[in-house]
């Protein structure tokens, strides 16, 4: 079988978080056991056309096996947890469940969560960024209390630890340490055990081995915003 | 005709909505591909005009439409629905290997690279309409979605479908693209416009439409 080439950053604005997109992909190789290779970019060779070949909106991650080219943190998570036993339950009912939730995390949590770090980080400095505030945290309010009621006191969200869980708890990240998710332990402790686990452990690591860029002139002066597809 | 009150196949889907959001519920991206595929469904209707009754929350945690259940699995999240649908039928999902998960991967950027950016502009023009931040801040949103759109025209450049045949990322994209329809910026991109026109002019697709609109119609609220 081809190792698969994974494209990420050798910087990130992160302050070393490891909030980009590649983490979600080293994750998931990491608890299907399958190797996999990584072609790093500086920062800003993310726009040019080598890599805008192997994803068109010129973000990471991109994911190279054979003839095979993928873009879309989401599509390559679904393709590594198709590919081994570990990401999806085998009965197709389980693996149709643990899909949802995959795609409830990248379609009606993650741009809940985005939308708050575009108001407090991206446009933090914006006149109107005060104003629309209030309104961008009420509504990761309501999702998150809804997702909170959800989970209850499970473990994962639905039986065993699978793709879904491995996407929500990336998509929480970013919001991990902030009081919006701390008003519901059952959440904040949800995250911390998913970041718990030895395969995300293991993928943390490589992901910050793999950080020896250099920090670019435009970021020299602290402000931190997490890259990916959505950035 | 799918819609069939005894199909084993069930979709959620909302009583009546006001006309921004006529012909856009997400209902329909399960409709259309019910009738892609030739699959009867029948249509459970919820109101939207008032919150979703607490066991509704147990099927869709985000009390949303649509939820789907048939006699294998009751599933939400319109991209979940549409993929468990199309996952072997080959109409909606190539079979090759690599045509099959760029697909995929059409579908999640559909979702997860275009429709956020959307919604954002959905925000300002129509929920939080008249409030003065949508103003100042509604330029800079159109931008950042115009170079979106511009590098999803450029990856489209002159085929019919995104991989060469029509498959759920063309649905999903063309879903997600139909949510601007109260703007000109899809025929700024005169092949994206050219996709939009290309699925909704499928047959399939014209059912769904005529389907969904006929509900809202039948449930006019009544004139103050």
């Amino acid at each position: 079988m081809t190792t698969p080439v994974i494209t990420a950053y050798n910087w990130s604005p992160d302050r070393g978080r490891g909030l980009v997109r590649d983490m979600r992909v080293r994750w998931a190789f990491e608890e299907v056991g399958r190797s996999y290779d990584v072609r790093y970019l500086s920062w800003g060779q993310q726009k040019e056309p080598a890599h805008r070949a192997r994803n068109p909106f010129g973000q990471v991650p991109a994911y190279e096996e054979g003839d095979l080219v993928l873009f879309e943190s989401g599509a390559i998570v679904f393709h590594i947890a198709e590919s081994a036993p570990g990401l999806f339950p085998e009965a197709p009912a389980g693996r149709a469940r643990a899909i949802e939730w995959m795609f409830a995390a990248l379609n009606s949590v993650e741009p809940v969560v985005w939308d708050l770090i575009i108001a407090r980080i991206i446009e933090g400095d914006k006149d109107w960024a005060a104003a629309r505030l209030p309104l961008v945290e009420a509504r990761l309010n309501n999702r998150l209390e809804e997702l909170s009621a959800r989970l209850g006191d499970s473990e994962w969200l639905d039986g065993e630890f699978s793709a879904g869980d491995l996407m929500t708890v990336s998509v929480l990240r970013p919001i991990g340490d902030s009081p919006l998710i701390r008003a519901f332990p059952n959440l904040a402790a949800y995250v911390e055990r998913g970041e718990a686990r030895p395969a995300f452990k293991r993928a943390f690591e490589s992901w910050k081995a793999g950080q020896t860029g250099e920090t670019p002139a435009a970021f020299a002066q602290p402000k931190h915003e997490p890259e990916g597809e959505a950035a | 005709m799918p819609i069939d009150p005894n199909a084993t196949a069930e979709i959620t889907a909302f009583r009546w909505v006001p006309d921004f959001a006529a012909g856009l519920v997400r209902d329909l991206r399960i409709r259309w591909a019910l009738e892609e595929i030739e699959r009867p469904y029948r249509v459970r209707l919820l109101d939207a005009t008032n919150p979703r009754p607490a066991e509704y929350f147990l099927e869709q945690p985000f009390g949303q439409v649509p939820a789907y259940r048939d006699d294998e699995v009751q599933l939400f999240e319109s991209g979940a629905i549409l993929l468990h649908l199309a996952i072997e039928d080959e109409r909606l999902l190539p079979f090759d290997r690599n045509q099959r998960m760029r697909s995929v991967a059409w579908m999640i950027a559909a979702l997860n690279s275009v429709e956020p950016i959307i919604l954002q502009l959905l925000a300002i023009d129509i929920f939080n309409r008249g409030q003065e931040w949508t103003k100042e801040r509604r330029p800079q949103v159109v931008d950042f979605l115009e170079a979106r759109l511009g590098k999803l025209s450029e990856a489209l450049g002159d085929k019919e479908w995104f991989e060469g045949r029509f498959s759920i990322g063309d649905m999903m994209i063309v879903s997600v693209l139909r949510q601007l329809r109260h703007t000109d910026i899809v025929g700024k991109f005169p092949n994206l416009a050219a996709l939009v026109a290309r699925a909704e002019a499928r047959p399939a697709f014209q059912r769904a439409l005529a389907d969904q609109l006929a509900v809202f119609e039948q449930h006019q609220p009544e004139a103050a």
